[in-house]
């Protein structure tokens, strides 16, 4: 891509994010301003990337700043370990620090083998549960020695709140490559914004409300294609990778490819208001002005489902990344969860009294964030449908990070609340405040980075939350770094690992596990009824005239008797071994009650008694 | 076995001292005289009996014997025994003495006294012997002392052998002596040796030293002892696999990797390497290999190549001749088809006719074929005439249809019915002869319109005529009634009368449509206007159908009328009726139906037509329509309660959230405008403008309002939550008693439903309270968790647990780890997901092998080799070079 420096660049604004605050009076206007002009741009457009080098900006107080930026920064001096780096004597704390990475890939508790009868089901089930882990301690320890980044947070110290700490004051702290980091782009014209980020964080799609399409690389900051598609942009999504990005425009939905041509047009999902894509399953999902929802395979083009919702106009969409479950906010305060398979919600939860405006998954897939008009914020438990905490506030838009930090945008107040103590009890952690006026639209945290990425109204920009990244990426989930070929060589493992739409279901852990069943056993009332439909039955039945003198009556009470007794048979039989069961089972509660000894003789009495 | 007791015992007789050689003594003497071995043969011959007294005596004499061996060589039915030997009682003594070799102890004593009692017995014989003596000496009147003496003789005498000594045929001192050979008798001759006393002692010696030898143990009882030492020592040899096995068996892999080189990996290798072993085999590899043979091949083949030499003009001059064919045959090919596709009758009949012109002429042209073709057709006359099998002329039809077809099976019907069919043919083909000028006429009139139409109206009228002529003959006939038989019969003749009114009428109908259609032809028919004429003809096709449809709604108005009054006996003859009744009737007949059909539907679904009824009444659905697609869920349930309580309180309420949403709409709308408002200005191409409406603050007004927009929500939502509980659990549906059904009189009514059904709705109730409790999402209050069993996920799901598991939890248990290459170390994949068997393709599987394995050690050995192998999977990345177990420790 031929960049130069633009001299012709037209008016455009640089606003610091600093701007709007009284105690830095200092505007800086750069020199070193680096304005990319595009060949392939309309001539009516001039996208103007600026970094803005933080080291400009005077902080009032100078505090001491402990922030962990992510891995990609090598030369990264400042790290500072939260978790106590190991000595090299201490081989024991080593030892405990393995194991409990260990429980982490054992996937919960070894099954009780004592319980088995089958001694050969027993051989091989330790067998399998030792190397299970042989595994866990394998990934323990490559995870400790192979994952060379930790993550950190800011750490106030004494009367300091980390809240109030400023991006300024982080900027001024951080290497020069971080702070690059930090930075606005003012495009007031078209509209508010909407950010989406690859997987790996490598690539952003900007979507302008009045048609402004973009992809930039965020490795350098360079603008790889825009377009303008002069209608309404609601939604941008980028698809497996950075190569494909459907838009929402006005009438329909369209997939464009990295040069910004049009490959698709998705007429069938109507006008769209967001759009979702399920990186495992290759679903496009979309929720419509009409309320439908809409799943597309992407890699075959078939629609694999299409519903509706029935709840309204919606335009609060969230995939939980977890299991791929669809979640929607509605107009009368209800979440609604939906798979492909069901026509109907496979959840249906009253969350707020109020429209609910914004959601956001965690992505272990267990906590829920949602935000409604009714000036709360709600954290859920997903695993018992309980809310954890309320917070007071609105929001317009959350976001996890993957570390967990939840954003909330609300106006042009950004607020980053962090799970501090690990209980999921969630507090402050910073705060930022854009320009007076700027409405924020979207806030989307960039994976392995520790950047919060703002949509607003006039244009986007981009902020240090210290934390919020994972430190480590794994080349074979999402590389920063990928070469094309990699690239080509991840697109088609994706795509035979691609999974089926029916995969998706509230807990995926289920699968493979035994069927569900409506129900295990009969109960005994209904056995009784059975047994005594049966008697009726057997009672109702008619006897054959026998010849004259065998027909006495006698003999056809007996008969009937019989035939009853045999029907009534097998459910006594029944009944009589539960009854067996349930004595045997008493016998051995009570066995296992060892009574003092000197009592034991009596009650070896009453045994034989 | 037999032979090899009877060996022991005859050891055990020879080393026996002879105890009763008395008895011995006295039984040779009952022998009588001494005669020669012919003789006595003879004698033997002659009386038998003395034989069997023998075996009577021995019987009397013996104390312990075994009963077959005594039977099998007493018993003169096997000839096998010399019978000499088989009497001699050698055998009776060493039975006896066998008993006493296997000696009880305390029957040594009984043995005595048996002995005994045979001595007594013996004297008797003496008795014997002596009037022995007497007869003989009456017989052959010889001296009593002749025979005296002989006996005594007998004894120095020398009897030679006739036969050679053997346990059948025991040696003569054993005979005549007294009884045995006792070791004493053996040594008193060397009594005036040197050694002797020496030998004395120690026979002596031994003979204290003596110990008894156990009986025995039974058959069973021994193999039985037999078998359980045989078990102990296979047990052991066994149980000594035990490890290994259970090695093998509880080890996760087995490996047979040995590296072993396979040798020929390919056909041609092994086929490189053959070597001829057999007499065939050398002799072909000597026929194949052969120099000169394969010279001789080469040499030949060129000659023969040689001589194959085609020129090539010949070679051009064929496939020229080739193509051409090929080509005229594609031609035709392609020309068939076409001729095949062309659809024109016209042509077609062009086509046919120039045929059979074709023919005609041949036949004028040429005699012969005319000559033939005469034959022909006077052969298919013939053949015809002959058979006549098309007219049920023949005396088996005329008998079957006398007989009525009715009473006939399936087979015979069939058959009729293809004569039938045969005969139609045949006229049909007859009237086409005779119409052959018409049928040209009629395909005349296909070409044009006009004069069809003519013609069919003409055709029409005269087929009416007829009809007509017909029907006044029918009214005009007067039937004559039987005067006999069934038909003479009075409720007959009323059935048959009344029959003759329902037909005078059917009648008189028809001539009256007849003279309505031939009206109506001649009206049409009258004014000549072409539109008229064109209709016509439908018109004709229109009266054809009138007809049809009568007959169908006949059909549909007898299941109506049948439904209605089945029982009647009349009812058919109604509905005969009615059928004739015309196309007004049935048209009466379906509106009838019609309003009894509406009829049911108002009685049955009166309340769903109210509700449709109301709803369209309903003000407003306008608004509602227009609203509906933006309108949130809450409003449009506001709007259902409002209708279903009629309260007026709550539609002022329900108006508010209604207004916001128009609101609402208004701003959507307001906002596409400003969708367009930029689309303008973007064509216009002037950007630089700023929005300004679209982010203000909102009001404090629309807070408030937002704020209670929502208010019945959570009411909103616990009805949600009822109806998808009841849809999913459906409550019971109520006893009820359908109207005829169960009832005889009016006592159900009265009573009630039946207890029964009463107890069946309560436990049907019971069951979904308990259904609901069971649910996730019923502590939840705010929550609704869908049960549906999502069928397409199921096949995701184990329909019943794999079968060594018996519960559940523990087949989930290991089922919650992993094992795909996404959720495991590198190192831990491969040991993860092993085959139970491995095994490199070509080893052969040779037999286990036995080797010591100490059972406590193996584990941590196993554990060993498998990191071994993983180190070697992981590293090469070729199969395990890894000697198989079993060698190794070896």
């Amino acid at each position: 891509m031929g960049t130069s420096i633009c001299s012709i660049c037209k008016g455009f604004i640089l606003v610091s994010s600093s701007l709007r605050r009284p105690a830095c009076s200092v505007v800086a206007v750069f020199a070193s301003l680096r304005c990319v002009e595009l060949p392939h741009s309309t001539a009516s457009l001039c996208s103007t990337f600026c970094r803005i080098p933080t080291s400009v900006f005077s902080v009032p107080s100078s505090k001491e700043i402990e922030a962990t930026p992510s891995r990609d920064k090598m030369g990264d001096t400042q790290e500072n370990d939260a978790l106590p780096r190991n000595n090299p004597s201490t081989e024991q704390e080593i030892a405990d620090e393995l194991d409990l990475r260990m429980k982490k890939y054992l996937r919960g508790e070894v099954a009780n083998l004592e319980v088995l009868k089958d001694k050969k089901l027993k051989t091989q089930l330790a067998v399998k549960e030792e190397l299970y882990g042989k595994s866990a301690k394998a990934a323990a320890k490559a995870e400790k020695w192979l994952m060379p980044s930790e993550g950190g947070y800011l750490e106030a110290e004494g009367m300091e709140k980390t809240w109030r700490i400023k991006q300024e004051a982080i900027a001024r702290e951080v290497d020069i490559s971080s702070s690059r980091k930090q930075y606005d782009i003012v495009l007031p014209e078209l509209g508010p914004y909407t950010l989406d980020f690859t997987s790996s964080g490598r690539y952003m799609a900007v979507g302008g409300r009045k048609g402004h399409l973009g992809i930039v690389d965020m490795m350098n900051l360079s603008l790889i294609r825009e377009l303008q598609v002069r209608e309404t942009v609601r939604d941008v999504v980028f698809l497996h990778n950075e190569l494909f990005f459907a838009a929402a425009q006005k009438k329909y939905t369209y997939i464009y490819n990295r040069e910004g041509t049009e490959l698709h047009c998705l007429k069938e999902h109507g006008p769209v208001s967001r759009l979702q894509f399920l990186k495992n399953h290759f679903l496009l999902a979309s929720i419509n002005k009409f309320g439908q929802l809409h799943y597309q395979d992407v890699t075959m083009g078939t629609m694999v489902a299409n519903f509706r919702t029935g709840l309204g106009r919606t335009d609060v969409m969230q995939v939980n990344p977890f299991n791929g479950v669809v979640s929607l906010g509605h107009s009368a305060g209800t979440v609604t969860m939906w798979k492909p398979t069901s026509s109907a919600p496979i959840v249906k939860m009253l969350c707020h009294h109020g429209p609910v405006s914004a959601l956001a998954f965690h992505s272990n897939g267990h906590l829920m964030a949602t935000a409604g008009k009714d000036k709360k914020v709600k954290l859920w438990d997903l695993r018992k449908f309980e809310v954890l905490q309320t917070f007071p506030g609105h929001a317009n838009t959350l976001d996890f990070s993957q570390k967990g930090l939840l954003a909330c945008g609300n106006g042009s107040l950004v607020k980053v609340l962090r799970d501090a103590s690990g209980t999921q009890n969630y507090s402050k952690y910073m705060a930022h405040s854009m320009v007076k006026g700027y409405q924020i639209g979207k806030l989307v945290f960039r994976p392995y980075e520790d950047v919060l990425g703002i949509g607003h109204s006039m244009g986007w920009s981009s902020i240090l939350i210290p934390g919020a990244g994972e430190p480590n990426f794994d080349s074979w989930v999402a590389n920063p770094f990928e070469t094309s070929k990699q690239r080509r060589e991840k697109e088609i493992r994706s795509l035979l690992d691609k999974l089926p739409p029916e995969t998706i279901m509230l807990d995926p852990s289920k699968i493979g596990t035994v069927k569900p069943t409506r129900r295990d056993k009969a109960t005994k009332q209904e056995r009784e009824a059975e047994m005594e439909a049966a008697v009726e039955a057997a009672k109702g039945k008619k006897l054959k005239n026998k010849t004259k003198g065998r027909n006495k009556a006698g003999k056809r009470v007996q008969k009937k008797q019989e035939a009853i007794a045999r029907v009534k048979r097998p459910y006594l039989d029944q009944n009589l071994q539960e009854e067996e069961n349930i004595s045997r089972k008493k016998q051995k509660a009570s066995e296992g009650v060892q009574l003092p000894k000197s009592l034991q003789r009596f009650a070896r009495k009453k045994a034989s008694s | 076995m037999a032979e090899k007791k009877r060996k022991e015992r005859d050891e055990g007789n020879r080393g026996r001292p002879k105890k009763s050689k008395k008895k011995q003594n006295t039984q040779r003497k009952k022998s009588g005289p001494r005669l020669p071995s012919s003789l006595r043969k003879q004698l033997d011959r002659l009386n038998p009996t003395t034989s069997l007294d023998t075996i009577d005596s021995d019987d009397n004499n013996d104390v312990y014997e075994y009963e077959e061996e005594q039977a099998e060589e007493e018993s003169t039915k096997n000839k096998r025994y010399d019978p000499a030997s088989v009497h001699d009682d050698l055998s009776q003594e060493f039975e006896d003495e066998d008993v006493q070799s296997d000696d009880e102890n305390e029957d040594d004593d009984y043995v005595r006294a048996k002995n005994n009692e045979s001595d007594l017995s013996e004297d008797s014989g003496e008795e014997d012997d002596g009037r022995h003596a007497r007869m003989l000496q009456g017989i052959t009147g010889m001296p009593g002392e002749a025979f005296e003496e002989n006996k005594k003789k007998m004894k120095d005498t020398v009897i030679p052998e006739l036969y050679p000594e053997s346990e059948y045929n025991p040696s003569r001192d054993v005979v005549d002596g007294d009884g045995r050979i006792s070791i004493e008798d053996l040594l008193n001759p060397l009594r005036e040796n040197p050694g002797y006393g020496k030998l004395r002692k120690r026979m002596q010696q031994i003979e204290m030293n003596a110990r008894t030898v156990h009986a025995p143990l039974s058959k069973a009882v021994q193999a039985k002892v037999e078998r359980k030492a045989a078990y102990e020592i296979s047990k052991k040899d066994v149980t000594k696999w035990q490890h290994i096995i259970q090695k093998n068996r509880e080890a996760p892999t087995v490996f047979f990797d040995e590296n072993v080189d396979l040798g020929f990996s390919t056909v041609g290798a092994m086929a490189a390497d053959f070597e001829p072993r057999t007499e065939f085999e050398k002799k072909i590899a000597a026929l194949v290999n052969d120099d000169k043979i394969a010279e001789a091949y080469r040499s030949d083949g060129s000659r023969l190549l040689e001589m194959n030499k085609v020129s090539i003009e010949d070679e051009k001059d064929r496939q020229n001749r080739m193509a051409k064919m090929r080509s005229l045959l594609f031609r035709h090919e392609m020309k068939a088809k076409y001729i095949k596709k062309i659809k024109s009758r016209t042509f077609h009949r062009l086509l046919k006719k120039d045929r059979l012109k074709a023919e005609a002429s041949q036949i004028q042209m040429d005699p012969e074929a005319a000559k033939e073709y005469a034959m022909k057709q006077e052969r298919q006359r013939a053949e015809e005439r002959m058979t006549l099998r098309h007219k049920n002329q023949n005396r088996w039809a005329k008998r079957i249809l006398q007989r009525g077809l009715n009473s006939q099976d399936e087979g015979t019907r069939t058959a009729i019915a293809e004569q039938l069919q045969r005969h139609t043919e045949l006229t049909r083909k007859m009237h086409s002869m005779n119409d052959s000028s018409s049928s040209s006429d009629d395909i005349s009139d296909e070409d044009d319109g006009e004069k069809s139409a003519g013609s069919d109206q003409d055709r029409a009228y005269k087929l009416l005529g007829k009809a007509k002529e017909k029907t006044m003959e029918v009214l005009e006939e007067e039937d004559e009634v039987p005067k006999s038989g069934l038909l003479s019969l009075p409720f007959m003749r009323r059935g048959l009368e009344k029959r003759k009114e329902v037909a005078i009428e059917e009648a008189n109908l028809a001539l009256r449509e007849y003279d309505d259609s031939l009206k109506n032809l001649e009206n049409s028919g009258g004014p000549e206007d072409p539109k008229a004429a064109s209709t016509s003809g439908r018109r004709v096709f229109g009266m054809a159908k009138a007809k049809v449809s009568a007959t169908s709604n006949k059909v549909k108005s007898d299941k109506f009328y049948g439904g209605s009054d089945s029982e009647d006996d009349l009812g058919t003859g109604k509905s005969d009726n009615i059928e004739n009744g015309g196309s007004e009737l049935v048209h009466k007949d379906v509106t009838n139906d019609l309003v009894l059909i509406q009829e049911d539907t108002d009685t049955h679904q009166d309340s769903v037509f109210k509700n449709f009824e109301e709803i369209i009444k309903n003000p407003g659905p306008k608004t509602t329509y227009e609203v509906s697609i933006f309108a949130s869920d809450t409003w449009k349930k506001a709007k259902n309660r409002n209708e279903e309580d009629k309260n007026i309180k709550k539609s002022t309420k329900v108006t508010r959230p209604v207004r916001q949403h128009i609101k609402d709409t208004e701003k959507e709308s307001r906002e596409e405008d400003s969708d367009t408002d930029s689309e303008g200005q973007m064509v216009d191409g002037i950007l630089s403008s700023v929005s300004k409406e679209s982010y203000e603050l909102p009001s404090q007004e629309e807070l408030i309002r937002q704020a209670f927009a929502g208010d019945d929500v959570e009411d909103d939502f616990e009805r949600d939550k009822q109806e998808i509980l009841n849809e999913e659990n459906p409550e019971p549906e109520k006893p009820l008693s359908l109207p005829g059904w169960g009832q005889w009189t009016h006592v159900q009514q009265k009573k009630g439903p039946s207890p029964w059904m009463l107890k069946k709705h309560e436990d049907a109730k019971i069951k979904r309270e308990e259904d609901l409790k069971k649910r996730k999402d019923a502590q939840l209050k705010n929550v609704i968790i869908s049960e549906k069993i999502d069928k397409k996920a199921e096949k995701l799901h184990t329909k019943a647990l794999p079968f060594p598991f018996t519960s559940k939890e523990v087949f989930e248990q290991s089922m919650r780890v992993p094992i795909g290459p996404e959720f495991n170390p590198a190192t831990a994949i491969g040991a993860l997901n092993r085959p139970e068997v491995v095994k490199r393709p070509g080893v052969i599987i040779k037999p286990i092998e036995f080797e010591d394995v100490n059972p406590h050690e193996k584990q941590e050995q196993r554990s060993g080799e498998k990191q071994k192998s993983k180190k070697n999977k992981g590293i090469g990345g070729k199969p395990m070079k890894k000697t198989n177990k079993l060698k190794a420790k070896n």
